[in-house]
């Protein structure tokens, strides 16, 4: 019973998959791990690079395998246990998995991985509505001072990057994180209508998800997490508005625990000479995403530097136990 | 709700019916019991806890009108059930679980699934039906992984394609 | 207004011309194709599908993009009318009466009458959004939390036309459902809930895992222990492989009827398609002339809910496009795949690339039609399946059941859920308590909750606000009434016969 439409799509498909492996042949052949559901944020990622790593020429074969589960507590689990030692073998990650390790209490912690390269990463904004009395980072500050309790803040789920940022926001101005009133939504969408309907104070997300909303006025971006300003925007940095607040959420790609020191050299270059193909750039204009390469032992003290912030803050929180 | 319900025929009092009630009881007991290991973090309104609880309370109203119905001999009439096949179909799921667990791949996973449940329906043809399924498997393996690039487990047999 | 029609036939000129409708079929096809496999939703059919049209120009990848976010909607429902196993949570309304006609015989019926409804309800959605758009949406950014909680309690209310002949075991199941849906971290605060240290269970139980269970896992285990009985001897085809003139008379209704709840529910950023397919399903249980049937395979339980979830997803397009907001999986990933055109969802669309929006409102006309053209010929071939000596289809059921979940999440956790679901399905038919109100419980249940606590949060915990906010008081005025009214109504009826 199941012939009749796999063969149909068998056919269809792969005269359409076909075209996209030109044949290399080189020697690396590599799995790759998505810790979450297909057609999330990592497993972009994770495809994205199987794409560019193949057409790079950097690697005959690459396979994406997904593990979902716990903002991939799961995932690292298994890949810290089951591929230690093995130089053929990455796993993609970001932001996230920092708080969910520290929330879900994980046995599992990323200074068990050997870290490869951060990959890209994602400025934050704090946005109004076009309506609201609050004009700059200042006056939130200022409102956050006054009355914390009243000033709601949506976002993302609990624990993680827009969380994060409410909180660090909170300390920032001098206000206590612990009692920020953090209203988690699941996915931008709904927080954006809670916003533009008026419900809450203030709304927390990536840049991009808000740009068509700031561009036509709905919005108001009253700041963004970068240390500069980008480059033709008119949105002020918080840094700028003397609000001490970076913050990205950014991706990156990790290799199992226990390889050599040759092994790591040679993922490292792997994904260096992917970075800078045509194939990774054409992608990152595709979907977007900033470039944020940052390689070696500059990406591993990164790394160590952003996990005890976020779990500083998540404790500041509440949400972890100290 | 273990499988182990006695099947017995009508009586007053209905035993698989008070087997019912007592486990929305544990239910609602283990809900409780859960709710109470969370800590209220949440600043403002309500925390994790309240509803865990409110709905425990439900479970536990559901239990006591459960066990009335059970002591009437309310309960609908059943016909009697024939274990073999339920259980030649568990064990088929359980042999999934194992052979996927254990690293045996997609394959020979959903070709025991299928050659138990066949038999399970009165087949005795088992040679057949394993051919049957291992092709079946081996179709379906091979159109989500190279064409969906969708990765099933993977096991001694899926690496020989 | 006269500028809309100019522009909208400006797009279906475009998207007529002969290779358009080719990649349409093409379109359709292949999401019908992917669509049918379980634990393959929309969502994942079109992020599978979707690289397979950037080979095209913006125009036709555009229409081939409708045409397999269509199809891979209506494989969810073939799959949940012939073997019970809906492939989403959308279509588990459409099982329900679904496969108790493919099992009478009236499969061809059941898939005929979810394909033209889905066309009719595609058809309706698609032009209210074309002409709605910018009026629905104001509306629809007014909802907040409390308003959300206030509809999941009408919702709630009309469950009870799932419950079968007994409240106290149809409230069981429910509660079931609903501590199911407890499993997991709780989203506002990030703390486990049941999940006694098992890192699989922080994600919470999947609804395709349980309804599968329960429905696919369940119906076999419980077919097998019945055999000695009587050998269920299932008849592909029995009177009719279409519709007769009575489906349609009974089908027109429902078809209208689910438009109407699935496109402004699926317009609300929270609205989602569940809560219309099952609204749809009670209504159509209360209204119908054909009470004895529900339950055993009436056509307006498969009419009205694959009515409501098609609508719903015309209905997700209207905060899409005018304000780039995604609020289901599938609309993120037609997000993602606008943006491969240059197109930006968002409230500036409509006014800087009328041209490509039209075209995609166009795209959307085709690949409906196609949906059509392509299906009802196959219908009679989907059917032919249930001829499958019993053994053969069932073992193949249960193949299939377990490969959406392996597909999805291959863990023995996972498996062990679907097994354990399975026998619980199994269990619940022989102690004759309802099926679908724990299904039902493990969606609503959690979105109730974090919508009232979310409103709390925002109010600094003062109840008061649910019914300050005039639209969440009338939902819960709705609701108090349609919970009383049956009551009411047998009263006065008594009270009546008293009289005589």
């Amino acid at each position: 019973m199941f012939r009749f439409p796999m063969r149909l799509v068998g056919a269809a498909v792969a005269l359409t998959l076909a075209a996209a492996n030109p044949g290399f042949a080189q020697q690396l052949e590599l799995k790759l791990m998505a810790p979450a559901a297909p057609g999330g944020g990592w497993d972009q990622t994770a495809r994205s690079m199987q794409q560019a790593l193949v057409a790079a020429g950097v690697a005959r074969s690459v396979q994406v395998t997904n593990v979902p589960g716990a903002g991939g507590s799961v995932g690292i689990a298994q890949f810290v246990n089951g591929a230690k030692g093995d130089g053929n073998q990455m796993m993609v990650n970001g932001f996230v998995m920092v708080g969910a390790l520290a929330m879900n209490k994980s046995p599992v912690t990323l200074e068990q991985v050997t870290p490869i390269a951060r990959l890209t990463e994602e400025i934050q904004v704090i946005v109004v509505p076009a309506n609201s009395p609050i004009k700059n980072a200042q006056d939130l500050a200022a409102a956050v001072k006054a009355d914390i309790a009243k000033v709601t803040f949506a976002g993302g789920s609990a624990g993680g990057v827009d969380h994060v940022m409410a909180a660090l926001f909170a300390g920032a101005v001098g206000a206590d994180a612990k009692k920020i009133n953090y209203i988690p939504f699941s996915g931008g969408g709904e927080s954006l209508a809670a916003i533009l309907g008026g419900k809450v104070t203030a709304g927390i997300s990536g840049l991009s998800e808000y740009e068509g909303q700031i561009k036509s006025g709905k919005l108001r971006a009253i700041g963004v997490t970068s240390e500069k300003r980008i480059a033709g925007s008119d949105i002020p940095t918080f840094k700028e508005q003397g609000i001490d607040l970076v913050i990205a959420n950014w991706r990156s790609v990790v290799a199992p625990p226990g390889i050599t020191p040759e092994q790591r050299k040679t993922l490292s270059d792997a994904v260096e000479k992917m970075v800078k193909s045509d194939a990774w750039k054409e992608i990152l204009k595709q979907k977007g995403w900033e470039d944020a390469y940052l390689g070696g032992d500059a990406f591993a003290d990164f790394l160590k530097k952003e996990t005890a912030r976020v779990t500083d803050v998540l404790k500041s929180v509440g949400l972890v136990k100290s | 709700m273990t499988s182990g319900d006695p099947v017995q025929p009508q009586r007053r009092v209905d035993r698989a019916g008070l087997v019912i009630a007592a486990l929305l009881a544990v239910l609602a007991v283990v809900l409780v019991w859960d709710a109470r290991r969370l800590q209220s973090a949440a600043m403002y309104g309500m925390g994790p806890e309240a509803m865990p609880v409110v709905i425990a309370c439900g479970l536990a109203l559901l239990a006591i009108g459960n066990f009335i119905d059970a002591l009437r001999g309310n309960l609908p009439a059943r016909e009697s059930a024939d274990p073999v096949p339920v259980v030649l179909i568990l064990v088929g799921l359980a042999l999934l679980i194992a052979i996927i667990g254990l690293g045996g791949g997609f394959i020979l996973a959903t070709s025991a699934l299928f050659v138990t449940t066949s038999a399970a329906f009165g087949r005795r043809a088992i040679l057949i039906d394993a051919i049957i399924a291992l092709v079946m498997s081996t179709l379906i393996y091979l159109a989500f992984d190279r064409l969906l690039t969708l990765s099933l487990p993977a096991g001694p047999l899926e690496r020989l394609l | 207004m006269i500028d809309t029609f100019a522009a909208l036939a400006h797009g279906m000129a475009v998207a007529v011309q002969p290779m358009n409708l080719l990649y349409a079929l093409i379109g359709v096809f292949l999401g019908t194709a992917v669509g049918v496999l379980p634990g393959i939703g929309p969502a994942l059919t079109v992020a599978l599908l979707l690289p397979v049209t950037y080979k095209l120009d913006p125009g036709g990848s555009l229409i081939m993009f409708a045409g397999i976010y269509y199809g891979g909607m209506y494989g969810g429902s073939t799959t949940a009318i012939l073997i019970n196993t809906p492939g989403e949570s959308a279509s588990m309304a459409t099982a329900l009466e679904g496969n108790k006609m493919a099992k009478a015989g009236r499969g061809g019926p059941a898939l005929a009458t979810a394909a033209i409804g889905s066309f009719v309800a595609g058809t309706i959605a698609t032009i209210g959004l074309a002409f709605l758009a910018p009026w629905l949406v104001d509306i629809a950014v007014r909802f907040g939390p409390e308003d959300y909680f206030a509809l999941m309690c009408v919702a709630f209310v009309t469950v009870s036309a799932t419950f079968g002949d007994s409240p106290i075991r149809g409230l069981t199941s429910l509660f079931i459902g609903l501590t199911l849906g407890l499993v997991g971290i709780d989203k506002l605060t990030g703390q486990a809930r049941l999940a006694f240290g098992v890192p699989e269970l922080l994600d919470g139980v999947e609804v395709t895992t349980l309804a599968v269970g329960l429905f696919a896992v369940g119906e076999a285990l419980y077919v097998a222990s019945r055999r000695h009985h009587t050998e269920e001897k299932l008849e592909p085809v029995r009177g009719s492989l279409w519709m007769t003139k009575e489906d349609w008379k009974r089908s027109w209704k429902p078809w209208l009827r689910g438009t109407m709840f699935g496109f402004p529910i699926g317009a609300l950023p929270a609205g989602g398609a569940e809560i219309p397919t099952f609204l749809s399903y009670s209504t159509e249980k209360r209204l119908t002339k054909h009470p004895e049937e529900f339950g055993k395979g009436a056509i307006e339980g498969v009419a009205g809910p694959e009515a409501a979830n098609n609508a719903s997803a015309a209905g997700t397009l209207v905060p899409l496009l005018t304000l780039g907001l995604p609020t289901s999986a599938t609309a993120a990933m037609m997000l993602a795949g606008f943006q491969q055109y240059g197109l930006n969802p968002g409230p500036l669309l409509f006014a800087e690339r009328p041209d490509l929006v039209w075209g995609l409102i166009a795209s959307l006309f085709i690949a409906n039609m196609m949906l059509l053209v392509l299906n009802l010929p196959l219908v009679g071939l989907w059917v032919r399946l249930l001829a499958i000596p019993q053994p053969w289809l069932y073992a193949g059921i249960l193949v299939f059941a377990t490969m959406g979940t392996i597909a999805a999440k291959p863990s023995v956790v996972e498996l062990s859920m679907l097994a354990g679901f399975g026998v619980l399905g199994f269990l619940m038919r022989r102690f004759d308590f309802p099926i679908a109100p724990v299904v039902v419980g493990l969606i609503l249940g959690p979105i109730a909750e974090s919508q009232l606590r979310r409103a709390l949060a925002i109010s600094l915990g003062d109840p008061m606000t649910l019914l300050q906010s005039p639209i969440s008081a009338t939902l819960l005025g709705i609701a108090l009434i349609a919970l009383v009214a049956p009551f009411v109504l047998k009263g006065l009826g008594r009270f009546k016969a008293n009289e005589d």
